[in-house]
């Protein structure tokens, strides 16, 4: 049916779910932050460390999480590649023509591709550990302060929760619509680029007029429920910020810290 | 043709939390040039199941098998082109500017040339009485005529069986009465095909042999004789007044399309 891939929520019980969306959101930009302030391979491998341990408790299954991740790894591959052609830096290991192989562009390339995996990582827990209605509840109260100045912090959040909520039904829609034209002869994956790129059309048309027919069918059942906008909304999942989530945030810094130090 | 499911097994999303059994061992033939009526309630796995009659999904495990030989050995393209699919709300995959081009566009993946593919066109334009919108947009067209072209292409193929999911869902009673007739029409052309329906009026009328689905299992098989009067209960309109007038006039018989039923009524004395 769906694939799985990154940014998809995975549903178990564990500790890391529970915890309330808005301290895993900021521990998570706290935690990008400080990734950039980690000069030494030690202090990633260490945050790795305590990340692999985090993953654990997630009670998500270490294969799942990596499939989660494979659509970075071409990238990474392309960064560790780089730094190692490229660098020209401590003593050379290898010279094969052009090609020279430094110490230091191997070790460059390890630290880079490092710090993406555990970029990405972290970003791909956050999502997979908290429904897309949370993640868009604590958005919106993390951006509420910004109402002041007449930011839409409702709208905006709104908006990506439907967003979020219609990712997996035009995904659906766009697996039926592909069967529907491969019934009808349709191989979408016959010929060179240009050609699987026109053999996509029959799915695109369809798939896009459906989208704004459901556009304008939500925004019919929202009127008629009496959707207003933002104000005096109140919520069925109230947020509530407690000791557990305090703590996670604090041991984020902390962890933060010891990798920045190392 | 004959089609045959062989103890299909078929695993959604398998090894993951979402891993549904949506099949769990379904074995059913369709007989060349006959009307096998398909039912059974929402989940119980007939969409799944129509979808491994042209290999779009294949099977977890179990076989597909056309005139005994194993369907993963034929060519994808053949076999589609043999077995029509027509999904349920085919109108969601129309795409092209026009009806015409359309229907056009299963016969030209077939890489006929352009003059068949014309005559395929307006034949299957025809049998589904959807020659006067031809040159219209499919985006422009009501629900019914919408369905109608979408049919029509599926139709284009020439399939040996033509497979429709729910075709008369959310349908006029009169695209509805067309479509029954078309099955109709195109059993007598000794094409099969296999009706997928929730309405069970509608299957009692053109079946010649219905399955009843349940969980992912087979539940019963037979003439729609049989299998409703099984279970008067989930039963066609005629059926159940039947079997009502049964308990003091066993005489009546097993009717079940309509026109039989009125028949076997008036020839009862005293009605």
């Amino acid at each position: 049916m769906t694939s799985r891939s990154l940014g998809q929520f995975y549903p178990v019980a564990s500790p890391v779910h529970d915890l309330d969306p808005r301290a895993k959101i900021v521990a998570t930009a706290v935690f990008v932050v400080g990734l950039f302030l980690i000069d030494s391979t030690v202090g990633l491998l260490f945050v790795a460390a305590a990340l692999v341990a985090l993953v654990a408790v997630s009670r998500i299954p270490a294969g799942t999480f990596l499939r989660l991740l494979r659509p970075m790894f071409f990238i990474v591959a392309l960064t560790v590649l780089i730094q190692v052609l490229f660098s020209r830096e401590g003593a050379t290991l290898l010279e094969w023509g052009i090609l020279e192989i430094h110490s230091g562009g191997l070790r460059l390339g390890f630290f880079l591709a490092l710090r993406i995996l555990l970029l990405v990582s972290s970003a791909g827990l956050l999502t997979a550990t908290t429904a897309p209605v949370a993640l868009a509840d604590g958005i919106e109260d993390l951006l509420s302060p910004l109402r002041r100045v007449r930011f839409p912090a409702h709208e905006v959040a709104m908006m990506m929760t439907i967003a979020l909520r219609f990712i997996p039904t035009l995904g659906e829609e766009a697996e039926k619509i592909k069967g529907a034209q491969a019934a009808r002869g349709a191989d979408f994956s016959r010929g060179g680029p240009l050609r699987r790129a026109r053999s996509l059309v029959p799915v695109l048309v369809p798939l896009t007029v459906g989208a704004f027919r459901r556009a304008d069918e939500l925004a019919e059942a929202m009127e008629s429920r009496g959707y207003r906008g933002g104000e005096g909304r109140t919520r069925y999942r109230e947020l509530r910020f407690r000791k557990g989530d305090a703590f996670a945030l604090a041991a984020t810094v902390l962890v933060l810290l010891v990798g920045i130090l190392l | 043709m004959r089609l045959e499911l062989k103890g299909v097994r078929y695993v959604y999303a398998a090894g993951t939390p979402f891993e549904v059994e949506a099949l769990r061992g379904v074995s059913l033939v369709v007989e060349p040039r006959e009307v096998l009526g398909i039912v059974g309630s929402t989940g119980s796995g007939k969409s799944t199941l129509v979808q491994h009659m042209n290999l779009l999904l294949t099977p977890t495990s179990g076989s597909v098998l056309v005139d005994g030989v194993d369907a993963r050995s034929l060519q994808k393209s053949e076999l589609r082109r043999r077995v029509g699919l027509v999904f349920q709300f085919p109108e969601a995959a129309l795409f092209a500017p026009t009806v015409e081009e359309d229907v056009a566009f299963a016969p030209r993946q077939l890489g006929l040339d352009e003059e068949e593919v014309q005559e395929r066109v307006t034949e299957s334009l025809r049998v589904l009485g959807a020659g006067e919108f031809a040159r219209r947009s499919p985006f422009a067209l009501s629900g019914g005529e919408k369905r109608r072209a979408a049919i029509a292409g599926v139709l284009a193929m020439r399939p040996e069986v033509l497979v429709l999911d729910e075709p008369t869902a959310g349908l006029d009673p009169a695209t509805r009465e067309d479509l029954l007739a078309l099955i109709l029409g195109l059993r007598e052309a000794g094409i099969s095909v296999v009706l997928v329906s929730h309405d069970l009026d509608e299957v009692a009328e053109v079946a010649d042999r219905v399955c009843v689905l349940h969980e992912g299992m087979l539940h019963a098989v037979g003439t729609p004789a049989e299998v409703f009067y099984k279970e008067p209960v989930q039963a066609p309109a005629t059926v159940r007044v039947v079997s009502l007038v049964k308990e003091s006039r066993p005489e009546i018989g097993d009717p079940v399309r309509f026109e039989e039923t009125l028949d076997a009524l008036r020839t009862l004395q005293g009605i």
